[in-house]
């Protein structure tokens, strides 16, 4: 029985070992990319790559994240894409709260139409519709503001959705002693449905910042001038500077700048960012 | 089920109620501007001459960079002096990407019913796209700068009996070498295409199956515009004097096709198919990755700085012996029709500034970019950077030996087709003839509504 | 189901309003108009064609004789059918190693997990390096492995396609085991005490315990992957502007192009509709199919 147990312990240990390395390995790999262009950004750019040549130079440099700050308004894409990224978000929430809350708590006629309708968004993407969205900008007056890149997202199927599953969850008898204490339905909503539910807002939320943190195409197309253009479509035409040509380590620092506030964001809370996935209830 | 009925009347009716208010526009897309017949309408709209406006205006001035020099502080330090000629006047200078995106934003604004900016620089070839969209307006230079301008340079600025756009930034294609290296193998520059090829094959260094050295880098990035040379060098341009007709596939340009292959299939002295990207090829030959590149005039100030051999400039060799070919390229600065008058004016008068013979050469003494007056070789500074640095001479001389650039109607779409089959010849996909034959068709079919 | 029952009340239609109002502007008309405007001729860079002309079905007649519209869709396909069901394998392979009691499991869930902040943009740069012909790290890795193919991956017609769809691999991958991650988290204990006690092994666990039980997640995950599929392009912008010669072209490139670069308002609203079809058309049937597994 003991020897039985014991011989059974060294061959999991063997398998766990096995298992840890191939996930390091794998892990290793995924890294190589950001790892490289992390150290690329601190090459000194009078030292071009060649074969053989693609990592550390001769010294450290902060010069080419200075050069990158210098060659574009990166301070200004930075602005806006807070602006713009918090606009939609902010928006996002009340409308998806209250969507959410509306199906999981009434029942009304045409709630099962009304929510195909709109689960309609999830089928057509945004982006898809490019084309007559822009016209929908141009008669909106609203061509080349962050209003125009952040407005075509104010009503999310995705949150609707999210946030109705979540609700459906709070147990009835909450609901049944709110709703016999005379609760009005923001009382309800405000003590009963949210508290709750707090986690799941947090999820749609972090997803909702990254996804348009990372938009590229539609920002691209509505806006002509610095002053609305966010980090991405900066990014874009800032690699299409040619005097940048192959200068890798000046690319790498733009990109890792564009990149870093939700990186950093995301190695703090990085435990809490994927909790807040797992338990959502985001699947 | 009734339920369901009456919320569908509520629904149609709040759609409806949706459509009839985005519905006014529905159809009339782009609302232009005013009418749509630029000709007898230019005449009104014309930038004007006029007399100091005092009312401060602000301008915008959208450029592309697309050559490895510091444009983007370049202009930024004439508009200062501009700004002190003109304290009215305000200049802001936005980097808009390549030249194709540049075109793309100016198009997008207008079409977005946004103001344009006053002025932008263009590829001198987008002349017929900006007319037939009615996004420009005519230029009136003085008589002194039409007798001064190179006319090479503005073959592509005339339409209608107008001029619509100033020389700016303009260059040639030219080939770049490393004369050190030829010094050593003991190679004269190449003077046709077998000398040429020959010496690729000599400067190739190969180390077992790895190339540590090419003889040519040809980057991709601006495929019509690098092939062009080869093809009047051939012979036959791509391009002819109507601008609705081209000829990809006539027997010299498939031979000038067939040429580049060789460099790689026959020679082995350039890597096989559609090359690297056009930012890495200057790079490439500084770090001596490559021998010789095929580039634009627009990246002689930087290779110069990053090169620590002799180098050296020369038109691109033609088939026979002592020949030689080049194409105009670059960008001219077009007034936008969209802004209102005043800023017109202003941006007229900015042009005019940028116009002027000494910072024409300043600007080419900066970059590398061709000065597009006769005057600006004249002055003192250009004169003693050409003793400083003669091969900025060479990229002038280059001009001499230069063909049309590719001018029609369509022409992004035409381009396009062309670069398609170009890149498929190139990448093997297809022969020279098939390639060509095939996109002679389709450009023909993607003119025809042009004619 | 549903708690309450104000049948009459005109709240919960108020409350939905505002969500109803933005998908009705840019999602039902939008769509609606696309459909209208692709009956009608209109393009922007001539004169004559610049108001719309009613022209029938021409602007699908052209599409679909149009080769070069074919291999626009062909690409799409591929690029949907070679990105999604190996991202999706990655994610739950990804996520089983991070979901084990080892060593590490924070560091390497941070860095399966950690392309999917980056913007794709920013992901492009960094592979544009990667995929640099000669002394990338990429085809250096490669060269090492024994591959001796050609190298110029964003301009080679084979690799160019393959490129794009490398990046959204190493992008992706990580975004979708999140998911898989809680699914696997929230799976009840008892189900793998059981298995364990049955003799099975983990490959067996992994085959007939845990991905049936993530049915669900797995519908959810390819449903997004699929649509995010479709609406990728912002690497090609960076990689390969849609070359050499269309290879990389996928449709939401080239609708950008059609309609931003050559001005063709027309063509672009029938490429709209083909992209709305599609999109319906795939996840319509991911749906059914997997409706059917499950019986």
């Amino acid at each position: 029985m003991l020897l039985s147990k014991d011989g059974h312990q060294r061959r999991w240990n063997t398998k766990k070992i096995f298992s840890t390395l191939i996930t390091w390995t794998i892990a290793l790999l995924w890294a190589v990319p950001v790892f490289w262009a992390l150290v690329a950004s601190f090459r000194p750019a009078s030292e071009p790559m060649g074969r053989g040549d693609v990592w550390f130079g001769t010294m450290l440099t902060l010069d080419n994240y200075i050069k990158a700050w210098s060659l574009a308004p990166f301070d200004l894409y930075f602005l806006n894409t807070v602006i713009i990224v918090s606009m939609i978000l902010g928006v996002q929430l009340i409308t998806i709260t209250l969507a959410g809350f509306a199906f999981a708590h009434y029942d009304f006629r045409g709630r099962k139409i009304l929510l195909f309708i709109i689960l309609l968004q999830l089928m057509i993407p945004t982006t898809a519709l490019l084309v007559p969205n822009f016209s929908t900008i141009r008669f909106l007056n609203l061509y080349d503001t962050r209003l125009a890149i952040a407005i075509p997202y104010f009503g999310s199927a995705f949150g609707a959705f999210l946030m109705r599953q979540a609700f459906l969850e709070v147990p009835h008898d909450l609901v049944d002693a709110g709703t016999i204490d005379g609760a009005s339905w923001w009382q309800l909503l405000r003590h009963i449905y949210l508290p709750p539910t707090i986690p799941v807002l947090v999820a749609f939320g972090i997803s909702s910042v990254a996804w348009h943190w990372n938009e590229f195409l539609w920002p691209l197309i509505i806006t002509k001038s610095d002053a609305a253009r966010p980090l991405t479509a900066g990014l874009v035409r800032f690699t299409q500077l040619g005097e940048i040509g192959a200068q890798w380590s000046l690319l790498s620092a733009a990109t890792l700048l564009v990149a870093a506030p939700l990186f950093i964001a995301f190695l703090v809370f990085q435990r809490r960012f994927i909790e807040s996935f797992v338990h959502s209830g985001l699947k | 089920m009734k339920a369901r009925k009456s919320f569908l009347v509520v629904m149609v009716i709040l759609l409806i109620g949706l459509l009839a208010a985005c519905g006014t526009t529905a159809p009339a897309e782009p609302a232009a501007t005013e009418d749509t017949a630029p000709a007898e309408e230019a005449a009104p709209t014309e930038a004007p001459v006029v007399e100091e406006p005092s009312e401060p205006v602000t301008i915008e001035f959208f450029y592309p960079v697309a050559v490895d020099a510091p444009i983007a502080a370049i202009i930024e330090g004439y508009i200062d002096a501009f700004e002190v000629e003109n304290p009215h006047i305000t200049v802001e200078a936005v980097f808009s990407g390549g030249y194709g995106d540049v075109q793309t934003a100016i198009m997008t604004a207008i079409d977005g019913g946004a103001e344009p900016p006053a002025m932008g620089v263009m590829l001198a070839t987008a002349l017929y796209d900006l007319i037939n969209a009615d996004a420009i307006s005519p230029v009136s230079p003085s008589d002194e700068y039409l007798a001064d301008v190179f006319p090479a340079f503005l073959d592509n600025s005339r339409y209608d009996g107008k001029i619509w756009s100033v020389p700016f930034q303009r260059s040639a294609v030219v080939m770049y070498y490393n004369a050190d290296l030829f010094e050593e193998a003991g190679i004269e520059p190449p003077d046709s295409w077998d000398s040429w090829a020959a010496a690729a094959q000599a400067l190739t260094v190969r180390e077992g199956a790895e190339v540590i050295r090419w003889g040519i880098e040809y980057p991709s990035g601006w495929p019509y515009w690098l092939f062009q040379p080869l093809a009047i060098g051939s012979g036959q341009n791509i391009v002819g004097e109507s601008d609705t007709e081209v000829f990809f596939d006539d027997p010299d340009v498939i031979e000038a096709v067939q040429f580049y292959i060789d460099l790689s299939e026959e020679y082995g002295a350039t890597p096989a198919g559609v090359q690297g990207i056009w930012g890495q090829a200057p790079t490439d030959l500084a770090t001596g990755l490559t021998a010789m590149i095929v580039h634009s005039t627009g990246s002689l100030t930087g290779l110069l700085d990053q090169v620590d051999f002799e180098l050296g400039v020369m038109p691109i060799p033609g088939q026979a012996a002592g020949t030689f070919a080049s194409v105009p390229g670059g960008g001219n600065i077009y007034i936008m029709k969209g802004a209102p008058e005043e800023k017109q004016a202003a941006a007229w008068l900015f042009a005019e500034f940028l116009s002027e013979p000494e910072r024409v050469a300043d600007f080419s003494i900066q970059t590398g970019y061709i000065a597009s007056l006769n005057s600006s070789y004249e002055t003192d500074a250009m004169k003693a950077y050409l003793a400083e640095v003669p091969q900025a001479a060479e990229t002038k001389n280059a001009l001499q030996h230069a063909g049309a650039e590719l001018m029609v109607q369509n022409l992004g779409e035409v381009r396009n087709i062309f670069h398609d089959y170009l890149q498929r010849a190139y990448n093997g996909e297809m022969t020279p003839e098939e390639a060509m034959a095939a996109a002679q068709a389709e450009a023909e079919a993607a003119l025809e509504i042009f004619k | 189901m549903q708690r309450s029952q104000t049948r009459k009340s005109s709240l919960p239609y108020l409350l939905i309003l505002p969500t109803l109002f933005f998908v009705a502007i840019f999602t039902i008309w939008p769509t609606i108009n696309s459909f209208y405007m692709s009956f009608f001729r209109q393009r922007l860079n001539l004169a004559r064609f610049r108001d719309p002309t009613f022209v029938g079905i021409e602007n699908f007649a052209n599409l679909f004789s149009d080769p070069r519209f074919i291999q626009v869709l062909k690409n799409t396909i591929i690029y949907v059918l070679g990105t999604v069901p190996l991202a999706i394998f990655l994610a739950f392979l990804f996520a089983f190693l991070v979901n084990q009691r080892i060593r590490g499991v924070g560091l390497s869930r941070l860095s399966f997990f950690h392309p999917s902040i980056l913007p794709m943009v920013s992901a492009a740069t960094i592979w544009m390096f990667f995929l640099t012909p000669d002394y990338g790290i990429f085809n250096e890795a490669l060269n090492f492995l024994g591959y001796r193919g050609p190298q110029n991956w964003t301009a080679n017609p084979d690799l160019a396609l393959i490129s794009i769809m490398i990046v959204a691999l190493w992008k992706n991958a990580g975004y979708y085991m999140i998911f898989y991650l809680a699914g696997m988290q929230n799976l009840p204990t008892e189900v793998f005490e059981a298995a364990t006690l049955d003799g099975a092994s983990t490959w067996q666990k992994l085959r007939y315990v845990t991905f049936p039980l993530l049915r669900g997640t797995t519908l959810f995950i390819t449903t997004i992957a699929i649509i995010g599929a479709f609406q990728t392009v912002d690497q090609i912008f960076v990689l390969t502007q849609g070359g050499p010669s269309g290879a990389s072209t996928t449709l939401l490139y080239y609708l950008w192009q059609v309609r931003f670069e050559f001005q063709d308002v027309g063509k672009a609203s029938a490429i709209t509709v083909v992209l709305i079809v599609l999109l319906l058309l795939f996840t319509v049937t991911n749906f059914v199919l997997s409706e059917r597994g499950e019986d």
